[in-house]
């Protein structure tokens, strides 16, 4: 039986399959590859934005399975036909934590030689005042080379970010 | 009764740091609350000597973003 929330994504070689009714948020997935897994963006998943190999690594991290994977050549028919198909409305870890979030309190996350994760109910505004982007969950840019300034965009990683220096 | 908090707000000044007010908690990376005490002006450049914390270097490197 299958969640008519569930969603696939593909980039050729492997399949990502979403259950949103799985998720608990624990954020793995887009504190290790943003370039893939972005909350903030629709789609949310970019099946582009990394390497197989390590599009696999970090999702295996999943604690819930949550966001799992398959080998293409590994998939029945049905599952694959779903690859073809995209739906209208895609729920993402943001979205069905939208009611638990607006309770607590806005949670500022530095992450270790990476960036700030922020989770909670929150408006990020420019230099005058002008809104840039509402949203329950984010990532800022930490180590100054962000190619999508204020966001994280990976980079940290490339240039060697370090939060000793 | 809970007095309603008041609005969480991140302001991306330019070419400096990230000034956060409102009400939040900033966690460093191990999990520990560091402050619940706004605003303030987290490092967006890279070079602070203090991180998480803007420290003014920014300025010094000619940060653009």
């Amino acid at each position: 039986m299958s969640d008519p929330r569930d969603r696939q994504y593909t980039n050729g070689e492997i399949t990502v399959f979403w259950k949103p009714s799985k998720c608990i948020h624990a954020t793995t997935c887009f504190r290790e590859l943003i370039e893939v897994y972005n909350p903030g963006r629709r789609p949310w998943v970019n099946m582009n934005g990394a390497s197989t190999r390590r599009i696999i690594e970090v999702t295996n991290k999943c604690p819930t399975q949550a966001i799992s994977w398959k080998y293409n050549k590994d998939m029945t028919p049905e599952e694959l036909a779903k690859n073809r198909t995209s739906p209208a409305v895609e729920e993402t870890p943001e979205t069905i934590e939208k009611k638990k979030e607006e309770e607590k309190p806005v949670k500022v996350n530095i992450m270790k030689d990476g960036p700030i994760v922020v989770e909670g109910n929150f408006r990020i505004v420019g230099p005058e005042g002008n809104e840039l982007k509402s949203m329950l969950m984010t990532s800022f840019c930490r180590c100054g080379n962000s190619k999508s300034m204020p966001f994280c965009d990976g980079t940290h990683r490339k240039v060697g970010f370090n939060d000793e220096k | 009764m809970a007095m309603k908090e008041k609005e969480t707000q991140f302001r991306v000044n330019e070419n400096g740091p990230l000034e956060v007010t409102g009400s939040f908690e900033v966690y460093d990376a191990k999990g520990n609350l560091v402050t619940s005490e706004g605003p303030v002006y987290l490092c967006r450049c890279g070079g602070s000597g203090n991180k998480p914390f803007c420290d003014g270097t920014h300025s010094k490197i000619g940060f653009s973003g």
